[in-house]
């Protein structure tokens, strides 16, 4: 009796999960694609299928081609209608936008799930790309992105093989001019796995998080030796090193000491997408200068 | 406001009216201070980590590269200091709203200061703004702007044609201008992106490591002020707390105390909501406590509510730094878990 | 109305409007009122619901400034004293109390020494001796420390009136000072107010539709409708069925009931 309900439990649990990820329509059929993702809309541009993409979202800045398509909305607030109105024959969905998920299955329309996986963060991104590969039609160049990436992180991973591993805080976000609110990278995620291969040490690895909010306490207890600071854009005008001298106020922790404080700008910071050997590269020359000289 | 809503009378304890309001409020004060004093003494020594008090107060060791003593003169002394500037800030401007609305119910919260000041903060983390206003650095400046935008509102709402102030009209102008302010809160981290939403559910929070002296020291003149507006108040406040006409006769100049007291008030949550983002709980739970123990005499109340906030809030602090060490729980969090099932002890009882 | 030597609280033709609600424009309320009060006396001011007796009140007690006329206090004019030097002299004890905190009847009745406290100074024993007294004057001092809420309607008017006294006014104005209580209670603040107005030199003005009480307290009568002044003078002169007929429209008995020792009003039915 227990033994068939827990197959029959395992069996739709299987099912489930079969069920759960879209089916992505037939491999090389979608020419017009809707991305509320702009992760995936850089990789479908990397791949080459910049001409099926039709739509893409609010946050989308890269490539600068983007700029000239239309913004349909975002996680919070994807624009159905407008959607809807570029006849698509695919749509880029967040795995948790479940009712949008649902509407367009309604509509006819193949969805594909992007999933932001926090383990194996970097082997997930590959795995999108390839599979926006054979959905698109360009599996080839699919892989040669693929190969591209793969071989700049482990050009990255030679640079600064055997060389010591300083402990760092990559630092994503805080309220601007105080060290309040601070936001930094925890042991889990693409950030992590980035400064892993750069050859660095995350003082928060200890916290199985893609991001942790440590108090000054907690900061100066971690005493990281090298502190970078992340941010998505140059932040507008009058903001920008002279920002990093709220660090002062911690003087003891021995990045602040050694100044050892950087800033580094840059889209990969929230774009776990076909830049981030890029990524990898900038943090680590930032952690190993003269591995690059 | 009717007999229903009144707050309760004192229990039996040595501050109950019965003697010379003399000896009440130096027992009062004496009392509560001692715990205040106590609290701040402990409080800094205890953390999420160990350090060794006798390296922290070595002077022979050069402060930049004592971590002992930057642990605890630069990360955990100044939470200590704004949990005893926020905590006495919105205990006694809880008080005071409680007096002018006529209502033990009412919280620093209600008129909507804090909704403005948290749009304030909102608008600033979302569009990215970096102005900073001298010693107020970007988002605890628009915080005071916003929370300043908020009282000017409902200040120019609830004036009427004749001088004295309609406390209907106030609470429902306060009452309108949170909702309203709250839905454009909502709205404003809709059209956010992830990492600003993320830094905006932190704010409104609560937060009490505000990152050394600095914002302290500017918050502290606003909080003086009104602190100073306060000591002149409580006995216009009692006798205005009986009945506001017959306050006139006896020479208080009603109108004039209205004004004075939401501008005090406003002026200190303001000063402690754009320090240390909104927290809850403090505003209502303490005067309650409060005149539980000392009666309703506010020239007792608002006294012993400021020192028991400060008390209260250091300690919560201390909580929310410690419980789930490393993890930190907000410590707006930890007074709403507090103040939440003693509001609902407190309902049970006056039932 | 000229005043002499025993006129003490004067109104010189008074006028008063209130901001109609929603509409703009105003209500008049009291207009060109002019009532002499003599000292020592005791006064009452008749009239329906809406005839600006309390209005008027407010403007003698100095809590509302007329727009056209004076209140003079022994010649003083009211508005130009400073409120808690008036307050050292005029009282008020309005209809209903309803305190939004707890506070003990000892606390009300000390919030009576306000006005002459300096601004920050705490009340000390010699204020306490008052407020006692005054406790005692109207029969209350076993009430002190219970909570006021927790009292009833009449011992409520009773210790609001000893909050009054511990003003330790000249005069005494009284909103419908017995309006909202029962007829034991009724009796019962009547008796302590005469027995006050009689032993304590205090000059009393109280408002109330009641022209039985009005009767029995009052040695001087001011009737007034639609914000003005009818008539005003002794009880005798004053009550009779014309007045009744002027003030409600009512036509009524008016006769000295031997038993209760004062004038009494008997409505008949409704005049016209």
């Amino acid at each position: 009796m227990k033994l068939r309900f827990g197959l029959a439990l395992a069996l739709l649990l299987t099912i489930g999960a079969a069920c759960r990820g879209a089916a992505p329509p037939p491999p090389g059929k979608a020419q017009r694609i809707v991305s509320l993702v702009p992760a995936v809309t850089e990789m479908l541009f990397a791949i080459g299928a910049a001409p099926q993409v039709v739509g893409v979202s609010s946050y989308d800045h890269f490539p600068p081609a983007v700029e000239k398509l239309p913004k349909v909305g975002a996680l919070l607030d994807p624009d159905t209608e407008r959607i809807l109105s570029l006849r698509p024959d695919l749509v880029v969905v967040y795995g948790s936008q479940t009712d949008t998920e649902a509407r367009f299955k309604k509509a006819g329309i193949p969805v594909f799930n992007y999933r932001h996986a926090v383990t194996d963060a970097i082997l997930g991104t590959l795995d999108t790309i390839t599979a926006l590969g054979a959905v698109t039609g360009h599996d080839a160049q699919a892989r040669e992105v693929v190969v591209r990436m793969t071989t700049g992180l482990d050009r990255v991973r030679m640079r600064v093989a055997g060389l010591s591993r300083p402990r760092t805080m990559l630092v994503i976000g805080r309220q601007p001019g105080t060290l309040q609110g601070m936001f930094v990278a925890g042991g889990s995620g693409f950030l992590n796995e980035l400064l892993e291969i750069a050859g660095g040490q995350n003082v928060f690895e200890d916290i199985k998080r893609e991001s942790a909010q440590p108090s000054s306490e907690t900061l100066l207890q971690r005493a990281p030796d090298v502190l970078i600071e992340l941010r998505a854009a140059q932040p507008a005008g009058d903001y920008p090193a002279g920002d990093l001298e709220v660090w002062n106020t911690l003087a003891s922790i021995p990045a602040v000491r050694d100044r050892q404080v950087h800033l580094l700008v840059g889209d990969f910071v929230v774009v776990a997408g076909p830049r981030l050997a890029d990524g990898a590269e900038a943090i680590a020359r930032t952690l190993h200068p003269d591995a690059f000289k | 406001m009717i007999a229903d809503g009144a707050a309760h009378t004192a229990l039996h304890s040595p501050l109950t009216p019965s003697r010379p309001i003399r000896t009440r409020l130096v027992l009062t004060v004496a009392g509560f201070g001692a715990l205040t004093l106590i609290t701040c003494v402990v409080a800094p020594l205890v953390g999420s980590s160990s350090i060794n008090l006798r390296r922290a107060v070595d002077t022979s060791i050069p402060f930049a590269t004592n971590v002992d003593a930057q642990i605890l003169y630069i990360a955990r002394l100044p939470r200590v200091l704004a949990g005893v500037l926020v905590g006495a800030a919105l205990a006694s401007s809880g008080v005071v709203f409680q007096a002018l609305l006529r209502n033990p119910l009412a919280t620093p919260f209600t008129l909507g200061v804090s909704a403005g000041a948290s749009l304030g903060a909102m608008l600033v983390i979302i569009l990215g703004g970096t102005l900073a206003v001298g010693p107020w650095s970007p988002v605890p400046a628009a915080s005071l702007a916003g929370a300043g935008l908020a009282a000017a509102i409902v200040y120019a709402l609830a004036n009427g044609p004749r001088r004295v102030m309609s406390t209907t009209v106030l609470l429902l102008a306060g009452v309108t201008l949170n909702a309203f302010f709250s839905a454009l809160i909502v709205f404003v981290q809709y059209l956010a992106d992830f990492a600003e939403v993320a830094r905006a559910a932190r704010w409104l929070m609560g937060d009490l490591d505000v990152g050394g002296f600095d914002p302290i020291i500017a918050a502290l003149p606003l909080v003086v002020v009104a602190a100073l507006i306060f000591i002149r108040l409580p006995a216009a406040l009692n006798l205005m707390g009986v009945d506001p006409d017959s306050a006139s006769s006896r020479g208080v100049d009603v109108a004039s105390t209205q004004r004075w007291a939401f501008f005090s008030a406003s002026l200190a949550t303001s000063a402690a909501v754009a320090l240390a983002g909104p927290i809850g709980f403090i505003g209502i739970v303490v005067p309650h406590l409060v005149r539980l123990l000392v009666g309703v005499d506010h020239r007792i109340v608002l006294p012993a509510s400021a020192l028991f906030g400060a008390t209260f809030l250091v300690l919560c602090d201390l909580l929310s730094r410690t419980l789930l060490a490393p993890v930190e729980i907000p410590v707006g969090v930890v007074t709403a878990i507090i103040g939440g099932p003693f509001f609902l002890w407190l309902l049970v009882r006056e039932a | 109305m000229s005043p002499d030597s025993s006129t003490y609280l004067v109104a010189h033709e008074v006028s008063y409007a209130y901001p109609r609600r929603g509409r703009g424009g105003l209500v008049p309320a009291v207009s060109g009122v002019s009532l002499a009060v003599a000292r020592g006396s005791f006064t009452g001011l008749l009239g329906p619901n809406g005839c600006g007796k309390t209005t008027l009140l407010k403007l003698m007690a100095g809590v509302l400034r007329p727009e056209s006329g004076t209140v003079t206090l022994e010649g003083r004019v009211l508005a130009d004293l400073p409120r808690r030097t008036a307050a050292r002299h005029i009282a008020v004890v309005p209809q209903d109390t309803h305190p939004a905190f707890d506070y003990t009847a000892l606390e009300i009745v000390l919030m009576g020494r306000h006005p002459h406290l300096r601004p920050t100074q705490l009340e000390g024993p010699g204020d306490l001796a008052i407020a006692h007294q005054s406790l005692d004057a109207t029969g209350t001092r076993h009430l002190a420390d219970r909570p006021f809420t927790s009292l009833s309607g009449g011992e409520r008017q009773r210790v609001v009136i000893a909050s009054a006294l511990a003003q330790q006014p000249d005069v005494l104005l009284l909103d419908e000072p017995t309006a909202s209580l029962d007829l034991g209670y009724q009796l019962e603040v009547a008796s302590l107010l005469r027995r006050l107005s009689r032993e304590h030199d205090v000059t009393m003005v109280m408002a109330t539709h009641d022209l039985n009480l009005a009767a029995s307290m009052c040695d001087a009568l001011a009737l007034l409708r639609d914000g003005r002044l009818l008539r005003h003078g002794t009880t005798a002169e004053v009550l009779n069925r014309g007045a009744v007929r002027e003030l409600y429209d009512v036509e009524a008995d008016v006769q000295f009931h031997q038993a209760a020792g004062h004038l009494t009003v008997t409505p008949v039915r409704r005049a016209g």
